[in-house]
């Protein structure tokens, strides 16, 4: 089974009936999965920030979401995790489509990509960073319940190593 | 022009079990001096959250009205959200943003509304058909209650005067906050 599928299945089997994004190209492979399914509504922002203020309110009425976004939109998204989803302890999964680390081509994208484990360590976020295909509904699941045990957000960081790396499709 | 606070006593006079969320500033102050009720949400900082806030609460909780109480300031720096609104249509959504046309706990710093901007247009602009632009007491009134008896969404841009909020006590924390409003919609024990 595709890692994609894998995820989706652990967010149902969490409750997880609600998903807003930013596209990207690994966030579009969670969607695809995601779309063929009724269970889930499926809300696209207009800037990842918006998401955090949306699943703190999907939370506030007593139902679960998840935040899908590109690296990019970790970095639009600061202020609202730091000022709203934190200090009201609201539980937040993130699944983050990491850019600007392995075999990136585009230099725009690699300070931020480097930034953001230091500013999740700095916000106190528990953080899972898969790696590889196997690891994905462990890794997934174990975030989830973290989330939700300690009233937080968490991010979950699919990678390149995982999923998005393509051999000499850039040669630099 | 309308006076804030007499407004928001208007409004919580005709609630029952809606939920109201507020993004920061003077609203908060106005509606809790008018009722604080266990079912306001109010923000404390994360400007511009409010009208996130307030969508991801209707989607979740379809079966009961949802008021955003929302600032020209606080909108102006999400205006984004306007278009999500309109994509998803929740008919149980009333968005109310309170222009001043400035920043006033600031020092009364003119916003975008001070000069070109109208807020209103622009929430047609982003597909609100349900736009109401009151700049009197007696409209306000009118555009709420049809925006309570009717589905929505609606969007009502309330142009108000530039009195400081009134001294209501808002709750500091956060989680008290969170827990009570939750509690209050029997979500948790």
């Amino acid at each position: 089974m595709a890692w994609s599928n894998t995820m989706v299945d652990v967010l149902k089997q969490y409750n997880v009936q609600f998903i807003s994004y930013v596209p990207d190209a690994k966030g579009e492979k969670i969607l695809q999965v995601a779309r063929k399914d009724k269970y889930f509504e499926i809300l696209p922002l207009t800037r990842e920030e918006e998401g955090i203020g949306v699943v703190c309110g999907q939370a506030l009425g007593g139902k679960r979401g998840v935040v899908l976004m590109p690296t990019a939109g970790f970095g639009n998204s600061i202020n609202a995790l730091a000022s709203l989803a934190i200090p009201y302890k609201f539980s937040l999964p993130m699944i983050i489509g990491v850019r600007g680390e392995l075999g990136e081509f585009n230099q725009a994208q690699i300070p931020m990509g480097q930034a953001m484990p230091a500013i999740l360590a700095a916000l106190n976020i528990p953080t899972f960073r898969i790696t590889r295909e196997e690891d994905v509904e462990k890794m997934t699941e174990g975030a989830l319940r973290v989330a939700y045990a300690n009233e937080s957000p968490v991010a979950i960081l699919v990678t390149n190593e995982m999923a998005g790396w393509k051999k000499g499709s850039v040669k630099l | 022009m309308i006076d804030r606070l007499e407004a928001c006593r208007y409004l919580v006079s005709k609630l029952g079990d809606e939920l109201v969320v507020t993004d920061i500033g003077n609203q908060k102050r106005d509606l809790s001096e008018a009722e604080d009720r266990d079912l306001n949400f109010y923000m404390w900082n994360s400007m511009g959250m409010g009208s996130s806030l307030g969508l991801g609460l209707a989607m979740a909780r379809p079966d009961r009205k949802v008021i955003t109480m929302d600032g020209d300031g606080s909108l102006l720096m999400n205006l984004g959200s306007l278009g999500t609104e309109t994509l998803r249509q929740p008919e149980n959504l009333i968005h109310i943003v309170w222009d001043n046309k400035m920043y006033h706990l600031t020092g009364e710093q003119p916003t975008a509304t001070a000069f070109r901007t109208d807020l209103a247009r622009v929430a047609e602009g982003a597909g609100y058909e349900n736009v109401a632009r009151c700049e009197t007491l007696d409209a306000f009134k009118a555009a709420f209650d049809k925006a309570l008896a009717e589905p929505g969404p609606h969007f009502i841009l309330a142009i108000n005067d530039d009195k400081p909020a009134a001294g209501g006590a808002v709750p500091k924390s956060p989680t008290y906050i969170r827990h009570r409003f939750m509690r209050a919609q029997g979500l948790e024990s």
